[in-house]
Order: C-alpha cells, then structure tokens, then sequence
C-alpha cells in the first residue's frame, strides 16, 4: 500500500554485530570456526521519522550518532534488524560523491554508468548531459579518463550527476563540505532550485548552520535515538547547547596570572545570559597574579558558532600599559550597543604576554550568551541602522 | 522474487552498462583493446592445431583440434564468469556500501561480459571451419540452444557463489581449486570413451557432471563425429566406445538440473543480499 508520506521509517532499530577478530592461532581458528563471539552494537533504537512530500528534513548529530546509518537504511542499502522503512518514488543519494566512477573510462561514459547506478535511463541522460557537464564546468575535460582527474573535478561531475537527474527523493550525506566555496554555494542553489520543483530532500550534516539556512525540519540524533525534533532554529540551538556540555573546558596557560571569574554583565551591573539587540554589554574579567608580573595585555573575543570571530580587543590594541601586576583586581570591557542578531556566541578571554608569546591563561570560547532581536523581517548577522529612500528619475532624463 | 525481477528489470540499462564496463576495463590502455577478444582464441587456435598436428596420432580421430575447441571455448567460458563473479560483490566495497541497486547486477555483469567473448569466440571457431570446408551436421542449428543451456547453468551457479563469497572468502579460493579439478572431471582434451572403459560401471557417476553432458552437446553438434570420427562408431580392437557419447538421461539432468540452480542460485542471492553492505 502507497504511503502517504516519501518516506516513512517506523520503530527501526540496527544492531550491528561487531566480530571480535583476534584469534591467534590455528587451533583456536579451527576450534571457534565461524563462531567467532561477538558483541552487539545498537546504532540505532526505535527512530520514527515520516517525511512528507515536498519537505526538506536536516539530520544533525555528532559524530558516530547514527546519522549515516539512518540514510543508508532510507536508500536500501543496509536493512533494519527490527521495523519498518518505507520510501516511495526514485531516489539519488549522495552518499559518497563518484561512487563507483571507473578510473578506466572517461568522464562522458563514467556520467552515463553513474547515472545508471543512480536508476536513471541513457535517455533522461541524454537530454541532461550538457546540463550535467556544464554544471560541473568539466566542458574541457569530459572526454578524458576520470583517473587524470583532481579530486575537486571528480567531486563536481559526482554532484552533478546525482542532482541533474531529476529524483523524487534525493538524500545527500555530508558532501557539500567539498568543493570550494563557489561550487558550495552553486550545490546550495541548486538544492534550492529542487525544493522549488516540490521534491524532498533529506540532508544530513556536520555543518548545522546550512541546516538552518535550507531545512524546513531537523531531527537530532545522539547516540542512536532522536534527541529532539522540529523546527531547525530550536533544534540547531538546542544542538549547540548539547555539544557545549559534552566538550571539556579549553583551558591553558602558565597561570602567573590566573583569571578567576568572567561575568558578563548588563546595564544594572546584573549577570544574564540573553541580551538584546541594541543592549550595553560588560564583560568584567576578574584576576589574581600569583606572582608579579610585568605588562599583561587582557583581551576578549566573541565568537559565532561557525567559528567566526564577531569582535575581539585587548588593552595593548586600546593603548593601555598595564604596568607591573600583582594581587588581585578585574578588568571591565565595556560594549555599547551590540549589533548582533538572533544567534549564539562565545565569548574567549585571555591574558597573555605584550609580545603574546608567553599565555598567561587563556580560556577559549568558554562564556555563552544569547542575542535576541526583535527584528525578524531582516536578514543577516548584524543590525545595521538604515533607512530607504526612493527616487524615481524625472521624466526624459538619463539616470544618475 | 518477483518484485525483485521487476526491479532488476528497471534497472536493465545498468546491466548492460556494467557489462559494457567489464569489457572496457578488461581492455583498458591496451593497445589493441577489443582486438584482443577474438586474437586470444585464434591465436589458441592457431597453437593448438600446430601442436595437435604433430603430436596426435589418435587413428580413429582426425581433426582432434576441432574436437578440443569445440569444448574448450565453452569450458573457459563457465570458469572466466565464475572467477570472475566469485569476487564480484566482495570487489566493490565502493559502490555496495555507498549506492543502492539491485546487487545482482554484479554477477550478472561479471556474467555478461564473458558471454560476448564467448559468442565471439564461438564466431571465430565457425568461421574457421567454414574457411576450411568443415563436414557440418545440420545439428549445429542447435548450437544457441546449447549456450542458452551452458549460461543458465552458469549464471546460477555465478549467483550463488558470488552471493557465498560475502559471508565467506573461502570461497573465491575454493572455486579456484575446484575448477581446476573440475576441468578434469570433464571430457575435452581427452574423450569420453577413455574413460568410459576406465570407470566400467561407475560411468554413470561420471555423467552426472553437468558441464560432462554440455561439452558432449557442443562436441556432437560441432565436431559431427560421425563424419571425422566415424571409425569409433563401427568397431575397434576392444570395442572402442564411440568418441562423443550423448546420456538421454545425463542431458534431461542437465537440463532440469540447470534450472533449478538458476531458481536456487537468485533465491540464495536475494536471501543475502541485504547483509552485503555490511559485511563487505
């Protein structure tokens, strides 16, 4: 019976066996022969996902949480120990880019083999492939054999095949992080331009912030059970917050001078977490120089979760000399009008030597807080206070 | 099994291109390339017929380097597509872990390539005979029916090794001793009237061999030992059994028993199959 979803996984569980393969011997070879003991592995416990039609779902998990797994039981290439998983209609995976190109065969007929792989017939190819190879900009090199080729090219026909012959349901498995920018940017527009046509898309990455950017769902797994679901901002912060407890603290330093408390405080000199777009922010970092040390620079950053760096000073930048530190004391570095919005950010504090060779105590994105804006209709990292005027050029003249 | 064969019917056109692949990279960066599949059996045919015309002295034979050919050619035909299916799952870790398709393309694929070289060689032995004004009996009509016969035999068998290799390696290794032992238990470059005084009463174990019954097929069919071995037929010394000997019973086996492996051999396949990607 045809489900009302594109695809339907219902209670599935995967065991794994995983083979204890030391044996050391002939006689214990032939003493345990094809009964090696092995311990069962769950990659994945009682997963229900419906995705319906048209609908773009994210899969985000760390790394060894099952995401992969979940994809290759949606593609039939590996079966559910217990449940159900049901798909309907044509499906490509991008699982691994190129799978299967014959290094012998040129790039024309490797397009034609793959696309067959992939269920597509000589015809649909046919009428594609200049689509397909300029896609790829693989016009100069479609004639020779796939072995000379680098591995951005074989990436780019790869993605190219995949995403030009038109499935129903197309599932792609961390393969955007190849390719430089520009061909990333190109795969996003294109996966875009297939949502449009009302295809579904399964997406699982490394990279959750794509997630937010093209999902219209998210599914979080750990540890072989979904964790949460829904919408991909909730989800994606939730991610972070996740991932933020599992890490260790990043710590170093020689600690002649220790930092022993950061606050990040608000207008009333009250400690929050959130603050809006538009707020004074105070980062007050507290010291204790366990031995005297001469000219200290205290410096903070604030870093997004891509890893970019939204500000970052320090009081050698600020022209300040600090002099001979010894005791106790803190250092306030005081924000007007953060220009952030929505989103997570780190804040890393560090105390380091003028030349910054010799780190006193540095301690990396260790202090999150929380951006809030009220404004939703425009797009972007930043509030930029801007206005619009319109002028319509008077009648008969040229333009600016 | 029958979704199955809709599927793999859907996916047709990735068949042929797999065994379009098999031919391409067998050939690949020879110079020659698809030359070499018929130079391989005429220059076979070449050193054959030189060494057999010096050496044979069979009395009741002649064209003894027809005889070989003509249960040769079908012979390595059945041994390249099982060794080369054997490994034919176990070989492309790349695409049965990262892409779905039906997996017996694999073997199939393995299969199909080898029955373009064989056809061709078979070609190539035809116009040989032509060429030299070759005694054909009218049964060489029946020759498609036999290869039709030789391939389901073999393709069954190709499923059903390529899908136990998976589980277990020891069969890639066994396949090859096997073969090789099975060459032997097979009447090519010896006749089966040999061993048919040899054997006495167990001769009818002998003819329980499929590939025994095949390879007397095509030697009948092409050889037409009653024209180039006719003596056999009539009387020897010590009642010479005749060159080629046809079993009613031993080709309706074969026949029956050939099918049953194909059912067998698909069924075992699709049975495993599900566990391929993970215990590559």
């Amino acid at each position: 019976m045809a489900s009302e979803y594109a695809v339907e996984i219902k209670d599935v569980s995967k065991m794994f066996k995983l083979y204890h393969e030391n044996v050391r011997s002939l006689k214990e070879k032939v003493l345990f022969f094809n009964k090696r003991g092995y311990e069962e592995f769950w990659a994945l416990q009682d997963i229900d996902i419906q995705v319906k039609p048209g609908e773009t779902l994210g899969i985000i998990g760390a790394n060894g949480s099952g995401k992969s797994t979940l994809l290759k039981l949606m593609t039939r290439i590996l079966y559910p120990t217990t449940g159900q998983v049901i798909t309907n209609g044509t499906i490509a995976a991008l699982l691994e880019l190129g799978a299967g190109f014959q290094p012998d065969l040129t790039g024309r007929e490797n397009v034609y083999l793959n696309a067959s792989i992939l269920g597509f017939s000589k015809k649909e190819v046919d009428k594609r492939f200049d689509e397909i190879v300029a896609f790829a900009e693989m016009e100069r090199f479609i004639d020779n054999h796939v072995r000379n080729y680098s591995s951005g090219m074989y990436i780019r026909l790869g993605f190219a095949v995949a995403i030009n012959v038109d499935p129903d349901l197309l599932i792609i498995d961390e393969v955007l992080a190849v390719g430089d920018e520009a061909f990333q940017r190109k795969c996003l527009d294109r996966i875009g331009e297939i949502q449009d046509t009302g295809k579904t898309i399964v997406f699982v990455t490394h990279n959750v912030e794509v997630t937010r950017e093209i999902c219209s769902r998210v599914v979080m797994i750990d540890q072989g059970r979904i964790v949460k679901e829904g919408q991909p901002r909730e989800v994606v912060n939730y991610y972070h917050q996740f991932m933020e407890s599992e890490e260790e603290g990043r710590e170093r330093g020689n600690r002649r001078i220790e930092v022993t408390g950061v606050l990040l405080l608000n207008d009333q000199d009250k400690v929050v977490k959130d603050f809006h777009t538009g707020d004074n922010m105070r980062i007050r970092v507290a010291y204790r120089a366990n031995e005297p040390v001469e000219d200290p620079v205290f410096g903070f950053s604030i870093d997004d979760y891509r890893g970019y760096t939204a500000y970052g000073t320090n009081t050698r930048l600020k022209g300040l000399n600090l002099g001979t530190v010894s005791g106790e004391g803190y250092v306030d570095f005081d924000l007007k009008a953060l220009p952030m919005l929505d989103g997570r950010y780190l804040v890393s504090v560090a105390i380091h030597s003028r030349d910054e060779q010799t780190e006193y105590h540095w301690l990396e994105k260790l202090f999150p807080f929380d951006m809030h804006s009220d404004i939703t209709e425009d797009v972007g990292l930043l509030y930029i206070p801007s206005d619009v005027t319109v002028h319509p050029a008077p009648e008969g003249a040229d333009g600016p | 099994m029958i979704d199955r064969l809709k599927d793999l019917w859907l996916h047709r056109e990735l068949l042929f291109n797999m065994t379009r692949k098999e031919l391409k990279v067998k050939y690949k960066r020879s110079v020659l390339g698809f030359v070499w599949s018929f130079m391989t059996p005429l220059i076979m045919l070449a050193v054959f017929s030189l060494v057999f015309s010096i050496l044979s002295r069979n009395k009741y034979m002649s064209w003894f380097v027809v005889y070989l050919m003509a249960g040769l050619f079908p012979w390595l035909f059945f041994v390249n597509s099982l060794m080369q299916s054997v490994g034919s799952v176990v070989g492309n870790p790349g695409l049965v872990k990262k892409v779905y398709f039906p997996r017996e393309v694999l073997p199939l694929g393995a299969v199909g390539a080898n029955i373009f070289h064989f056809i061709m060689q078979m070609m190539i032995l035809l116009v040989f005979l032509i060429i030299i004004g070759w005694h054909f009996s009218i049964l060489i009509l029946y020759l498609p029916l036999v290869m039709l016969l030789e391939i389901v035999l073999t393709t069954g068998l190709s499923l059903f090794i390529s899908a136990a290799n998976v589980y277990l390696r020891d069969v890639q290794h066994f396949t090859e001793v096997a073969t090789m032992a099975w060459f032997w238990l097979c009447p090519i470059v010896y006749t089966i009237g040999t061993v048919a005084g040899v054997l006495g009463r167990y001769f009818k174990l002998y003819l329980l061999n499929p590939m025994t019954n095949i390879v007397e097929i095509y030697q009948y069919i092409i050889y037409n030992p009653r024209v180039y071995a006719a003596q056999s037929y009539v009387k020897g010394p010590t009642r010479q059994p005749p060159v080629v000997y046809l079993s009613f019973w031993g080709i309706t086996g074969t026949i029956v028993g050939s099918i049953l492996l194909l059912v067998f051999g698909y069924y075992y396949f699709i049975r495993k199959d599900r566990g391929f990607a993970e215990q590559i």
